[in-house]
């Protein structure tokens, strides 16, 4: 296999890896954008949050258990989704619920406050000294035909899959999801057709909540140090949403797993080719996406929708 | 009109009457108070905590010995979240509103960079600026008679290690990942310099702060041959990249700069660490140099969390060595001048903390030497002497 | 006949927010020794007021949202650091060039807007942001790099701007020129222009609004107030670094026009007064206080208390200061008669 080609896939398995936490965020982005016509910016800090409540209940439980195996890990993800339950139940009633009837942009305001409030109350309550998160797998790896992939990558991209399986399934053959879809196209008509639209935004940001958690569950062990400043990488998802089209699922899917590509392949091959491309590795995802936009104003799998007077 | 013209007279009149009334603010007959702009709520937020917690607890041990001639050294900490306009905003609460007599340890380039127009304004100096950027101590800049730099330049520390690695293997081929910041920059910059001096091309890749994948960097050293590679990060990326080369198999020395030699680096790559090399300009925590030994005892004394020992807490002890003697030299009636001038007159001034320092008119650069540490079996030891 | 011009009731207070602007530096100074400290803060709220006017101009009546404002800011900075001490203009040219520029900018920002709505176009803005910042970085030989770039001090008709005294009063004389030049914008056929595409793209289009003509137009203007006020930030702080132009500051500058209430000029000047001061004066007080009782981590509790009153105030008043100012009035208008329910 040539040099060329097995660097390529070597970085674009890394870069699926990350897209798929990316995509993991967008798609939390896109539930409550699709049900709510808000955008969630504390969608990073709901990550955030759960890589912290995750460290929390591992350290828990091994401290328990005295020592560190498959069940702990298991159990710290299970409480951690009870958490993230309870966690978007309280974000709908202090969000959602109180400005139910205002304008989108007040929304957005208070879901870019409840940011601020998420990432100082973190640190408030586990300090600022960074934590060093556990990685079940350890630092093993597989080899296929000379290419090295980490089981951490593995499961990523395993668990990424499982969750938007779930997702896919739920949207298009539950009674609830069926609900949220009609809640999404027009809430008032949803309503008048006995729907209980306070309940289904309830489950949007329960849903929203556990996508967050669940996706900075996976990130933390990624990262050799866990701090707060992982959840601006929330801000990095918005171009994955974006780019996807907001408000559509597998769009949110392709986005994300388009952009950890692009990150990882600028960052490794194309800068050893081409020296310029250094300066402006960090934008170039921003570039794309505004390329895009130009040529498809909605996203790639956005659906323009028809405008009324 | 009349009221006006009259309240403006009257205004004038008070603020004539109180122009002279200090003379050196922050001195009391009891007390100093220094000034400390830290990042409690940015990116950095960690070093906000551990940096003033090493500082306050030289500061406390040089109190319970009867403070500086007398007067009890306090502390004031303010907020800036590696903002320069924030750090802008705290020095002029800490200069006018609570009226410190020196600033101690602004964190960060851009903030201590920003408040440079406040230092000529003011006259109030600058002490250890907390940055390793060699433009701190460039004297041909705005108030840089009142900037007293300690720390060695990342510059510096790169061209030691590139010096280091030629002699070893004059055929080495070297690599240098950097950080798309002012870090990065001035890693570049001394890179350049050392590019010049051996007739040799350093292979360069960027990544970004914060960033947890290294696969493409680590991938492109491989394919350049590079046999040496520089990472100037800070403790994720280098145990991210050494990582990520044992896995695919890529077989390098790594070196690092001075934020690298936290202990943690050792920690978390465990294995993949071995043999790492680090440039660090302070008489390092391990050693038997009479600083580190102080520092060890104290914190054993105050019980400081295993966590918090390390880099950043020993950092904050270090420089604070330079603050005390700066109040030691202003003498018994302490003002801004006589702070400046005593440390002026420092001369191979060794502290136990830093190797010896020479402050004078024209020169504010404090450490300007490096030495290089190796991981053997998880603990730092030194490997050369100190280095220029 | 001027008395005709200027017969809109919202331009009386002009004249006593003029006394009231220029004597209050004398107040502070008879009042306080640090009133360098508190006329710093204000100056940083009167540069900002100059770029939220114009960003109320563009997200609330023009109704696009631009997540992206700092750029903006952060290209007037860098356009006039390099004309005044590089290319050697003289400052008073540079305050006239440099909105233009920046204006210039506004434009081609303005072109995807043709195209993208929304949030879509919201976040565009914010990739713009991104951009800008990486590109005053990769352009170092003019702008230092991500080391930063000190800036000379203004000189105005030959008088040196020395100090934030000085600063002050330029400051704020600007900054109530560009709040009278936003309301005269704002109550002319282009303002009426701007509030019908906000209201309804169509209904605008279909009443003879070329839509294209005035949404470019609207970016070109708020980008020339926040060039302006870029030219002020630069050669009042007298450094300018990339740190300065976060997106966290281009979302705080949405955050300000929201507070303050949207699509209302006076109410995007309270709201930028507000989020300064408690930004960085009133908490840090606060904490101050505090830190005196219990021990506090000073930094995250000072941004958890701005976080908390921006919630609580956005949960019990959506409308923003103005609105809130707005409901008071109608209030008293029709005191005893008022009726059980809330106004909205």
């Amino acid at each position: 296999m040539s040099d060329l080609l097995s660097g390529l896939i070597q970085e674009s398995i890394s870069g699926i890896a990350l897209g798929c936490i990316y995509a993991l965020i967008a798609l939390g982005f896109t539930l409550i954008y699709k049900a709510t016509e808000v955008v969630n910016f504390a969608q990073g800090e709901i990550m955030m949050v759960g890589a912290y409540v995750n460290f929390f209940f591992v350290t828990q439980f091994a401290g328990m258990v005295g020592g560190l195996n498959g069940w702990v890990f298991l159990a710290a993800l299970f409480c951690s989704t009870i958490f993230a339950v309870l966690f978007g139940i309280v974000l709908d009633l202090i969000i959602s619920r109180p400005l139910k009837d205002e304008p989108v942009f007040s929304i957005i305001m208070a879901t870019i406050s409840l940011a601020i409030i998420l990432r100082s109350l973190t640190a408030m309550i586990a300090g600022p000294i960074s934590l060093v998160p556990v990685s079940p797998f350890g630092d093993s790896t597989i080899k296929v035909g000379g290419i090295v992939i980490s089981v951490l990558d593995l499961a990523i991209i395993i668990s990424a899959i499982i969750l938007m399986g779930i997702f896919f399934f739920f949207f298009n053959k539950t009674r609830w999801g069926i609900a949220m879809k009609a809640t999404s196209e027009d809430s008032e008509a949803a309503q008048l057709m006995g729907i209980p639209v306070k309940n289904v935004y309830r489950m949007v940001w329960v849903f929203a909540a556990i996508v967050g958690i669940i996706s900075g569950v996976l990130l933390a062990p990624r990262m050799a140090l866990l701090d707060t400043t992982m959840s601006y990488l929330g801000l990095k998802a918005f171009p994955a949403a974006i780019l996807g089209g907001f408000g559509s699922i597998p769009g949110a899917v392709v986005g994300g797993i388009i952009l950890g590509i692009i990150e990882t392949v600028s960052m490794g091959t194309l800068s050893f080719h081409f020296e310029w491309i250094k300066e402006i590795n960090d934008i170039i995802v921003w570039i794309v996406l505004i390329a895009v936009l130009m040529i498809r104003p909605d996203g790639l799998f956005g659906i323009a929708k028809v405008k009324r007077v | 009109m009349k009221r006006i013209v009259s309240i403006i007279i009257m205004t004038a009149f008070i603020w004539m009457g109180c122009e002279n009334k200090s003379t050196s603010p922050g001195v009391s007959d009891t007390e100093i108070l220094i000034g400390n702009i830290q990042d409690l709520s940015g990116p950095i937020k960690e070093l906000g905590l551990l940096i003033p917690a090493g500082t306050n607890m030289y500061l406390d041990y040089i109190n319970s010995q009867g403070g500086v001639h007398g007067r009890q050294i306090k502390m004031l900490v303010e907020d800036h979240g590696y903002n320069p306009q924030k750090a802008v905003v705290a020095a002029k609460k800490l200069i006018e509103k609570d009226q410190v007599f020196c600033l101690y340890n602004v964190i960060g380039t851009s903030p201590a960079e920003a408040i440079r127009p406040i230092l000529e304004e003011s006259g109030v100096p600058l002490i250890a600026p907390a940055t390793n950027s060699s433009s701190m101590s460039d004297m041909s800049r705005q108030a840089a008679e009142y900037i007293f730099h300690t720390d060695a330049g990342y510059d510096l520390q790169t061209r030691v290690l590139i010096d280091y690695i030629i002699d070893k293997n004059p055929d080495a081929k070297i690599g240098i990942a950097y950080q798309d910041d002012d870090y990065g920059e001035n890693a570049l910059k001394g890179c350049a310099e050392a590019e010049g001096n051996h007739g040799i091309t350093v292979q360069k890749e960027s990544f970004q702060r914060g960033a947890t994948d290294f696969v493409g960097q680590t991938m492109n050293f491989m394919k350049g041959g590079c046999t040496d590679v520089i990472i100037g990060g800070i403790v994720r990326e280098p145990v991210t990249i050494m990582k990520t080369a044992q896995a695919i198999g890529y077989k390098a020395q790594f070196y690092g700069l001075g934020p690298t030699v936290d202990p943690r680096v050792g920690m978390l790559a465990g294995e993949a660490g071995e043999g790492f090399i680090a440039a660090y300009w302070a008489n390092y925590p391990n050693s038997d140099d009479s600083g580190p030994t102080l520092y060890r005892q104290l914190s054993e004394q105050n019980n400081v969390p295993e966590k918090m020992r390390g880099l950043y807490h020993y950092y904050g002890f270090a420089t604070a060595h330079v603050l005390v003697e700066g109040l030691m030299k202003a003498g018994k009636y302490p003002t801004r001048e006589r702070l400046m001038k005593g440390l002026e007159t420092l001369h191979d001034w060794d502290s136990g903390v830093f190797p010896p320092i020479t402050y004078s008119r024209n020169d504010h650069a404090g450490v300007e030497s490096v030495i290089l540490l190796q991981l053997q079996g998880g603990k730092q030891v030194a490997i050369t002497d100190w280095r220029e | 006949m001027i008395k005709g011009r200027f017969d809109d009731e919202n331009l009386k207070w002009i004249p006593v927010l003029i006394i009231v602007v220029f004597l209050f530096p004398f107040l502070l100074k008879s009042a306080t020794f640090s009133y360098k400290y508190y006329l710093y803060i204000l100056n940083i709220a009167g540069i900002y007021i100059i770029l939220t006017v114009g960003l109320d101009i563009l997200s609330g009546f023009t109704g696009l949202m631009s997540l992206g404002h700092a750029a903006f800011l952060a290209i007037g900075a860098y356009t006039s650091a390099i004309l005044v001490d590089q290319v050697g203009l003289p400052f008073e040219l540079s305050l006239i060039i440099t909105p233009i520029i920046v204006g210039l900018f506004g434009f081609v920002i303005g072109f995807p807007a043709l195209r993208i709505e929304g949030m879509y176009l919201g976040l565009t803005t914010m990739g713009f942001g991104f951009i800008v910042k990486r590109l005053i970085i990769a352009f170092r030989e003019w702008t230092g790099g991500s080391g930063g770039l000190h800036v000379s001090k203004a000189t105005f008709f030959g008088i040196t701007i020395n100090n934030d005294w000085d600063n002050y009063f330029m400051i704020y004389t600007f900054a109530i020129l560009a709040i009278i030049i936003a309301r005269r914008i704002v109550k002319s056929k282009l303002g009426r222009a701007f509030m019908a595409i906000r209201d309804s793209e169509q209904a605008a289009q279909a009443s003879g609004i070329n839509l294209a003509k005035y949404k470019m137009m609207s970016f070109f203007i708020s980008g020339m107030f926040a060039g302006f006020a870029g030219v002020l930030f630069a050669h009042t702080s007298h450094f300018i670094s990339t740190d300065h132009f976060d997106i966290l500051l281009s979302i705080l500058f949405i955050v300000m026009v929201l507070v303050g209430g949207v699509g209302s000029i006076y109410g995007a000047v309270l709201g930028t007064l507000f989020i300064v001061l408690m930004e960085n004066m009133f908490i840090p007080l606060f904490e101050d206080g505090m830190s005196q009782f219990v021990h506090l981590e000073a930094g995250d509790f000072q941004v958890f208390i701005f976080g908390l009153i921006m919630l609580i105030f956005i949960i019990f008043q959506p409308l923003g200061l103005y609105g809130m100012w707005l409901k008071t009035r109608i209030y008293w208008k029709i005191f005893p008669f008022n009726p059980r329910k809330r106004f909205t």
